[in-house]
Formats: C-alpha cells, sequence, structure tokens
C-alpha cells in the first residue's frame, strides 16, 4: 500500500516526573484498519493516546495524523480525528443535542444535518432532548460515539470504550464499531482490556506491556499459527521429553495427567500415532484453537489483566 | 430556541455596555488625575485686610473689629447681616463719629484658631487702630463633647475647659501686647439645643461660661456678655433654620443687649 | 468567526449551568436588604434631626437649605478663606442651588443615590464574590467533569479555546454590572422613587500629601457619576476574574480555587489596616480595589496611593494573570 499512513508514531516517548511511562513507540496504521490496542492497567495504552490528540506533549518521538504533525501542526492534524479518551464526559447540564451542537460549532464542515444522522446512526433518536444527566452509561458511550464521527474523521480512536458496559452492551457497541468502519470508511483505534473484543473486532493488534509494544501483528496471523494441543496421558514426563527429542516441540505439564503444547506445523495425527507407538496410554487429546487472551498471558508473564 | 435568544440579548447587551463603560472609565480617569485649574501659589490668606485698613487711625472714626467663630462672622443670618452691621447700626444712636467695622470671624473657629490667628500678626495694625474688640469663641470647643457619653464627658470637658483657658489667657495677652486701650466685648455661649440636653449638659454649660467670664474680666477693660438667659426660651425665634446659629432676629437681639452694655463707653470716645 | 462560536458555545453553558440566574437570586436578594435597610435609616435620621432641631426637617427643608445657600456665598466673599476651599464651596453651592431649584430635599434617597452607593459598597468585596462564583469555575469546572478533553482535541488550538473563554468571562461581568444595575434601580425605585439622575454630585478631589485637595473639585450629574463608578467597578471585575480565571487554571478544583482567591480577597482587607506601614502592602491587588474612593474624595488606607497608581497596580496584575493564564494552559499535560 502506497497510501499516507493515517497514524503514524515514531519512537513515540514520555516520562513524567522521571518515570519512563512510554518506551519508544513505533506504529503505523493505514486507512480502514481496525486496531487493537493491547495492554494491563499501567502499561501506557492511555498516555500513548493522550499524545496521539495532543492532550499530551511527548517528551521524544513523533506523532503524525494524516501526514501532519500533532505537535507542530495541531489544528490540521486534529481535523483527521474524533476520539473518547476514557469514559465519555459531556456536560451533563445539556442535552444530547445540545453536546452535539456545541462540538458541531467547532468545526464548519458539520452540518445540522450530518448531526441529525450522525444521531440515528448511533440510536439516540428518542432521547435526543433530554439531559445528559438522566442517561445510562451505554447511551453516553453512544453520544461519545457520535460526538466522535460528527466531522467523518480518518481516524477514530476510542480509549478503554466499553468500560463498565454491560455484555448486551458491548455486543452493541461492536455492532456499531464495525458499522461506522466499514460504512464510513474510518480507521478504527481501539484500546480495550477485553482481549475478547479486540480478538472479535480488530484487524491488527499490538500489545504494549510497560511502555513497550511488544508485539504487532494481524489477527488472524496469530490465531493460525498458534493451535494449542491438549493430551491426557499416563506418563506425562516421559511425553514431554519424547516430544522435545523427536520434535522439538516444548510442552508443558497442566494438571497431574495433562500435558500442552503448541505443535505449530506439525501434523497432529502424526504426533498421536508416535505417542501410541512409544507405548504411551493416550486417553483424550483436544485441539482447542488460541485466544489472543492466551496470546497475551504469554507475552506478558501472566500479569494481572482485568 | 429560548437560549439562543438569551445569547443574542447577552451579546447585545455585553456590546453596548462595554462601550458605555469604557467611556466611563476614561471619564473616571480624567476626573480623577486632572491638574488645578488655577495654580493656588498665592498665599491662602489674602493681603486684603491689612491693605484696606488705614495705617494711621482717624480721630473721626471709630474701628470695631470682630473675631472668633461662625457666631462673629454672622452665619445663620437669612438677611447676611450680622453683627458686622446690627452693631454699628445701633452705635450710631449713641455717637456722631462715623463706625469702621472689621470682620474676621472664620466658620468652625475654635480657641486655639484665635490665637494661631493673632499669633501670625496679620491682624496686628487692625487691632492697633481697633476701639471696640468683639470675641465670640469657645463653641466649637464645647460643642464636640456634646456627644460623648457620660463617663467620658466629665473628663474630656475638664482637658477642654483646661486647654481652652489656657489658649483664651494668651489671646488676651497677645490682644493687649498689641492694643492696651480697647474695649474687648466677649460673647457668652448659649445652647441651641435647649429641648434635648440633659441637666448635666446644662451644667458643663454653666460651668463654662462662668470660668470664661471669671477668667476675662481678670482685665480691666472687659465686657462678658451672657447670652444663655436671652436665648433659653427663645430658640424658635432667633435659632435659624440650621438648628445652631442665630437668626436675623437673635444676631440683632445680641446686639441690642451689646449696645445697651457699651453705650457709656461708646459716647466717652 | 469560530472564536464567535466558541464564545457562544461557553455562554450557553453558562446559561444552562444556571450560574447566572444564581448571581442574579443573590442580587435580588441583597439589594432587597439593602434598600430596605437604606430606608430604614432614612426615616430614623430625620427623626432624630426631627427631635434635635425643633423642627420637621424634612417639611422645612427649603428654608434651612435657603439659609445654607446665604452663608455659604458669604463664605465665599470672605477674604479670609484661601481659594482651595473656595472651589469646594462653589460646588457644595451648585449642589444645593439644584435642589432647591428642583425641589428635592438633600436628606431623601433615590433611586440614582442608592444604584451608585450600592456598587460603591460592593466594589471591593461583593462584587468580586460574584466575579469569581462565574470565573473560578470556568476551567476548572470543565477538568473536575472531564469535559477538558473533549474541547482540547478538536481541531481548534488550545489558546483560542482559552480566549474564547476569557471573552465570555467579559462579556459576564457586563452582564453581572447590568443585573446589579437594573435590580439596584428597580428596588430602590420602588421605596425611594425613581429620580435623582440629572442631580449634580462633587467629584473631583485628590489627596495630595494626606491632604484632601479640593481645588479640582467640579459638579457633574448623577447619571455620570454612577457610570464613572459603574466603570471603576468593571475594571475591578475585570482584575478579579483575571486573577480568578489564572488560579482556577492553576488549581484545577472549583472549590479550591474560589477558597483561595476568596480568603485572598479577605485578608486584603484587614492588611491595608494592620501592615499599612508595610511598602510592599500597597502593591498587593487587594487594597487597590476601593477605586470609587478616588472619586468621592475618601482617604485611602495607605498613604501615597492614587488612582493612577491604583490602576497602573491592578492593571500589572491582570496582565501577568493572563500571561501566566495563557502559558500554564497552553502548554500543560492534561492527564484527567
Amino acid at each position: 500500500m502506497q497510501q499516507t499512513p493515517v497514524l503514524e508514531l515514531s519512537n513515540l516517548r514520555k516520562t513524567i516526573k522521571g518515570k519512563a511511562i512510554v518506551k519508544g513507540v513505533n506504529l503505523t496504521l493505514y486507512p480502514s484498519q481496525i486496531f487493537g490496542f493491547l495492554g494491563p492497567n499501567g502499561a501506557g495504552k492511555t498516555t500513548t493516546i493522550r499524545m496521539i490528540v495532543g492532550l499530551i506533549k511527548p517528551t521524544e518521538g513523533s506523532v503524525k495524523i494524516c501526514g501532519y504533525s500533532v505537535t507542530k501542526d495541531f489544528v490540521k492534524a486534529l481535523s483527521n480525528v474524533g476520539c473518547i479518551i476514557e469514559s465519555p464526559d459531556m456536560y451533563k447540564y445539556l442535552t444530547g443535542m445540545e453536546n452535539l451542537l456545541q462540538f458541531a460549532a467547532m468545526n464548519k464542515t458539520i452540518s445540522r444535518q450530518r448531526v441529525k444522522d450522525v444521531v440515528e446512526m448511533v440510536g439516540l433518536q428518542h432521547r435526543v432532548n433530554d439531559k445528559v444527566s438522566t442517561y445510562s452509561l451505554g447511551m453516553r458511550q453512544r453520544l461519545g460515539i457520535a460526538q466522535a464521527i460528527l466531522a467523518r474523521p480518518k481516524l477514530l480512536i476510542l480509549d478503554e470504550p466499553t468500560n463498565g458496559l454491560d455484555p448486551a452492551g458491548i455486543t452493541e457497541f461492536r455492532t456499531l464499531i464495525r458499522k461506522l468502519a466499514y460504512e464510513e470508511g474510518m480507521t478504527v483505534f481501539v484500546s480495550s482490556h477485553l482481549l475478547l473484543e479486540i480478538q472479535q473486532m480488530c484487524d491488527i493488534v499490538s500489545i504494549i506491556k510497560q511502555g513497550s509494544v511488544i508485539k504487532t501483528a494481524q489477527v488472524q496471523e496469530i490465531l493460525k499459527h498458534n493451535d494449542k494441543i491438549e493430551w491426557q496421558l499416563n506418563a506425562p514426563d516421559k511425553a514431554i521429553s519424547l516430544l522435545r527429542e523427536h520434535w522439538k516441540i516444548e510442552a508443558i505439564q497442566l494438571k497431574k495427567n495433562t500435558i500442552s503444547a503448541d505443535i505449530g506445523q506439525h501434523p497432529l495425527d502424526k504426533l498421536n500415532e508416535f505417542f501410541i507407538r512409544e507405548g504411551l496410554a493416550l486417553t483424550y487429546c483436544s485441539a482447542k484453537q488460541n485466544t489472543l487472551e492466551d496470546l497475551f498471558l504469554d507475552l506478558t508473564e501472566g500479569d494481572e489483566i482485568v | 430556541m429560548l437560549k439562543k435568544s438569551m445569547w443574542y440579548s447577552i451579546l447585545a447587551i455585553a456590546c453596548a455596555g462595554f462601550i458605555l463603560l469604557a467611556s466611563g472609565f476614561y471619564k473616571a480617569i480624567m476626573v480623577t488625575t486632572m491638574d488645578s485649574p488655577q495654580s493656588s501659589s498665592a498665599d491662602p490668606i489674602t493681603q486684603t485686610p491689612e491693605d484696606s485698613t488705614h495705617s494711621s487711625k482717624s480721630p473721626n472714626t471709630i474701628q470695631l473689629l470682630i473675631l472668633g467663630d461662625s457666631v462673629a462672622k454672622g452665619t445663620g443670618d437669612e438677611k447676611s447681616k450680622g453683627f458686622s452691621s446690627y452693631l454699628p447700626e445701633n452705635f450710631k444712636n449713641n455717637t456722631s463719629k462715623e463706625i469702621l467695622v472689621q470682620n474676621a470671624g472664620i466658620d468652625g473657629l475654635e480657641s486655639i484658631g484665635l490665637l494661631e490667628q493673632l499669633q501670625s500678626q496679620r491682624l496686628e495694625k487692625v487691632i492697633i487702630n481697633s476701639d471696640v474688640i468683639f470675641i465670640s469663641i469657645g463653641g466649637n470647643d464645647i460643642r464636640r463633647i456634646l456627644s460623648l457619653n457620660t463617663l467620658e464627658k466629665d473628663d474630656e470637658f475638664n482637658v477642654r475647659l483646661h486647654s481652652y483657658q489656657s489658649n483664651l489667657k494668651l489671646i488676651f495677652k497677645e490682644l493687649r501686647r498689641t492694643n492696651p486701650n480697647s474695649i474687648i466685648v466677649f460673647l457668652g455661649l448659649y445652647n441651641p439645643y435647649e429641648r434635648a440636653t440633659s441637666l448635666e449638659d446644662a451644667r458643663l454649660l454653666n460651668t463654662w461660661n462662668y470660668n470664661t467670664q471669671q477668667l476675662i474680666e481678670e482685665d480691666r477693660n472687659t465686657l462678658f456678655i451672657p447670652t444663655h438667659d436671652l436665648l433659653k426660651y427663645n430658640l424658635a425665634r432667633y435659632i435659624a433654620q440650621d438648628g445652631l446659629h442665630p437668626n436675623s432676629a437673635g444676631y440683632q437681639a445680641l446686639s441690642n443687649r451689646i449696645s445697651k452694655s457699651v453705650e457709656s463707653f461708646l459716647t466717652g470716645l | 468567526m469560530k472564536l464567535f462560536s466558541l464564545i457562544e458555545n461557553e455562554v450557553i453553558k453558562m446559561i444552562s449551568k444556571k450560574r447566572l440566574m444564581f448571581v442574579f437570586a443573590i442580587l435580588v436578594v441583597l439589594i432587597s436588604v439593602f434598600a430596605y435597610g437604606q430606608n430604614h435609616t432614612t426615616e430614623r435620621t430625620k427623626a432624630q434631626l426631627t427631635q434635635r432641631m425643633g423642627i420637621a426637617a424634612t417639611d422645612d427643608w427649603r428654608k434651612l437649605a435657603d439659609q445654607q445657600l446665604i452663608d455659604m456665598k458669604n463664605r465665599l466673599d470672605n477674604p479670609y478663606r484661601d481659594e482651595k476651599d473656595k472651589s469646594s464651596l462653589r460646588v457644595r453651592i451648585e449642589q444645593l442651588q439644584y435642589n432647591l431649584d428642583n425641589n428635592i430635599n438633600p436628606l431623601e434617597q433615590s433611586a440614582a443615590k442608592f444604584t451608585t452607593r450600592f456598587m460603591e459598597q460592593s466594589i471591593f468585596l461583593f462584587l468580586p464574590l460574584l466575579v469569581i462564583m462565574l470565573a473560578a469555575d470556568m476551567v476548572s469546572g470543565e477538568s473536575s467533569s472531564g469535559t477538558i478533553k473533549l474541547l482540547l482535541v478538536r481541531n481548534v488550538p488550545r489558546w483560542k479555546i482559552l480566549l474564547s473563554k476569557y471573552l465570555t468571562l467579559m462579556i459576564l461581568e457586563v452582564i453581572i454590572l447590568f443585573f446589579a444595575f437594573v435590580l439596584s434601580v428597580l428596588i430602590s425605585g420602588f421605596f425611594f422613587g425613581f429620580g435623582g439622575w440629572l442631580a449634580p454630585v462633587a467629584t473631583g478631589f485628590k489627596v495630595i500629601a494626606g491632604k484632601l485637595d479640593t481645588s479640582t473639585v467640579l459638579n457633574v450629574p448623577q447619571w455620570h457619576y454612577t457610570l464613572m463608578v459603574y466603570s471603576l467597578a468593571y475594571f475591578v471585575a475585570i482584575v478579579i476574574g483575571s486573577i480568578s480565571f489564572m488560579i482556577s487554571i492553576l488549581v484545577k478544583s472549583t472549590a479550591a480555587s474560589i477558597g483561595i482567591i476568596m480568603s485572598t480577597l479577605v485578608a486584603g482587607n484587614f492588611i491595608s489596616y494592620f501592615l499599612s506601614d508595610w511598602k510592599i502592602t500597597r502593591y498587593m491587588f487587594m487594597v487597590n480595589l476601593r477605586l470609587t474612593d478616588y472619586l468621592s474624595g475618601s482617604f485611602q488606607p495607605i498613604e501615597g496611593m492614587t488612582m493612577l497608581f491604583s490602576i497602573s497596580v491592578l492593571l500589572g496584575w491582570t496582565i501577568a494573570s493572563i500571561l501566566v493564564s495563557f502559558l500554564y494552559f497552553t502548554n500543560q499535560d492534561i492527564l484527567v
């Protein structure tokens, strides 16, 4: 793809009070991608996002949105961004419509009709003239998305968007984001700790830990190549050493009679045949598709994630 | 939409208000920082009295000098005459000589002020040529303490009376040094607030007048004219609208009393 | 004209927050109480005068005024009087003459007098309080509710957002004064009648070397004087507004910023008494707020202060506050 990247982070660093929060993040996003940004709490996700939208000045490195530097060309860069940072804080003493009109007034390109269209798009048309203080969290979230997409941004940034939503709300939200990405052709940048969400929604994922990105890859690619197999057999120790000697596969013992291993490209039927040939009593075998969560746990070495 | 129209009215008020207030601010600065229209470098006390007085006394005139506070000056007379007019009118009955009047009365003057006025020597020439010197002083010395409460009043009264007495002594010394022969007519104090006065205050006023009389009559050529008795039951008739000074009728009544007292002295001149 | 839309946004927020209604309500209550109290005081003064002088001062004021007028004209001719006294005498004579010509009892209150007096009394504490209520919330309110993030991620530079807020504050300060004026006139007019706008008022006093210099005194019509008082009040409102604005940016909590600036103001009121010989005191903004005193010729608590001095000091504080506000706001990291 020879298009200008929608978002380009190069060697982005932030140090607050002598503590390095973000340690050199590099990232390039192209149009119409849905990107997931994953990491445990305190890993630097929110700080990175705040640097992208210019709320925080980077200590080092640069942020470019559609080719414009956020620090040097703030107005042009931010013309292409819509975002929700953490919770969707709106003016509670205004109605939903008044809130949207406030933001519409700040950008000449937004017409009255556009505001109406967006309200319908997020499904708020029945409550839009009520005060925001009477809204449920889900409705505020939808209003937050409405204000973010008002100006048809090329880049939509959603920081922890499903925080506090109930399962039904999350499903609804996911559908909405997918719809927006395809209908409006936006690049969506989602940070979330709900890994399943990212897995179901995103095309690309980056995993950040203690301020550094430790892996960036296509979600499908990660899942395809990381099939995990579980065996129940009578001599797990022997099985582990056999796998290592003959197949160069590192297996781990999960329970008393259960071992698990990532077999990569090796065919499973051949492996099972091999175990039986070696005289092991195999009672159960399951091929489980790897989830992003497993990957995430592996990569972050079991750091607590909520 | 209601809020929209509120916004437009706020904007209109703010714009108009801002222009108005800015002009007011400019005006306020100009008013408080402008320069004096005239340079007041001239001596505050004009030299007129000295200039107008004859350097030598003519034998065919009687010179009357009026010194002291607002009563001396004639404040309160709706015909704006005061002692300066009534005394000469009355004196004419007793003498054929021409009567010249100098009024140096100043509103609000206290005994210390009169003393300073005399010590400044500005009136020296006038005093030398005066045959009759009329003084009304002390009213402003005592007036201030009447509003105090009873406890403070006695102490403050004694302090005031004491300093007044010493001022008065010096005033007489100064006058006699300049002119040992003239007759000095001293006006006693009256009480303009008769109706609102307590017994205690009446006592203080009497003490004041008594002490004043004692002191000035040590000088042989001096006359104390009481006023309290004349005005006590005639306040409505004799006190001006300001409730403090005598009115025209009051000044006339006092002038009559003074003239009567100095009749024989005048014929002797 | 994006700035215009931004200001509109801010004003609409202020209207919706009901802050303006709150200010309005406080003014209604306070002015009513003051007007009633003033009415009461006037009645008592009249009663005292009547008792003391044995005449009905209210009915007979013309005779009294005639008398005073004659006296003062006489005094003007007195050669023993210096020129300075004379100019203030002339001013008094003009005022009395006006009262006589227009049959206005000088003892009576009027809406014009009350409206002016109310602002003269409000300028150093009450008016700043109202301004603080609006100003302290403008930035810190958005910080504590988190909405500041929504504002700053638009394609509008930060200084423009802040400028729109500052200009909104200046607009609302006019509105506060407008409310105060209209309410004073309406409420006091109910007690004292609506007249008195053309009566002459003396101004132009100067304090030189601790003494009142009256040589430049002149009479201006009451409405003119009222306008000057309200203009100075507006200047004070801008000063206090700017300082509160800065504090609200630095502190980020509405309650804390209101607390800081209010305690500073209250402290200023007794600093001028206790530390009046300390040189630095005169450079504090709190002791320079009583600008209307220079119009009426009242003595300043600290010697050597003049209108120009006070205005320069206040202007210095204002400019410094605005500079700090903009520098800090455009460079700070938003972490809420």
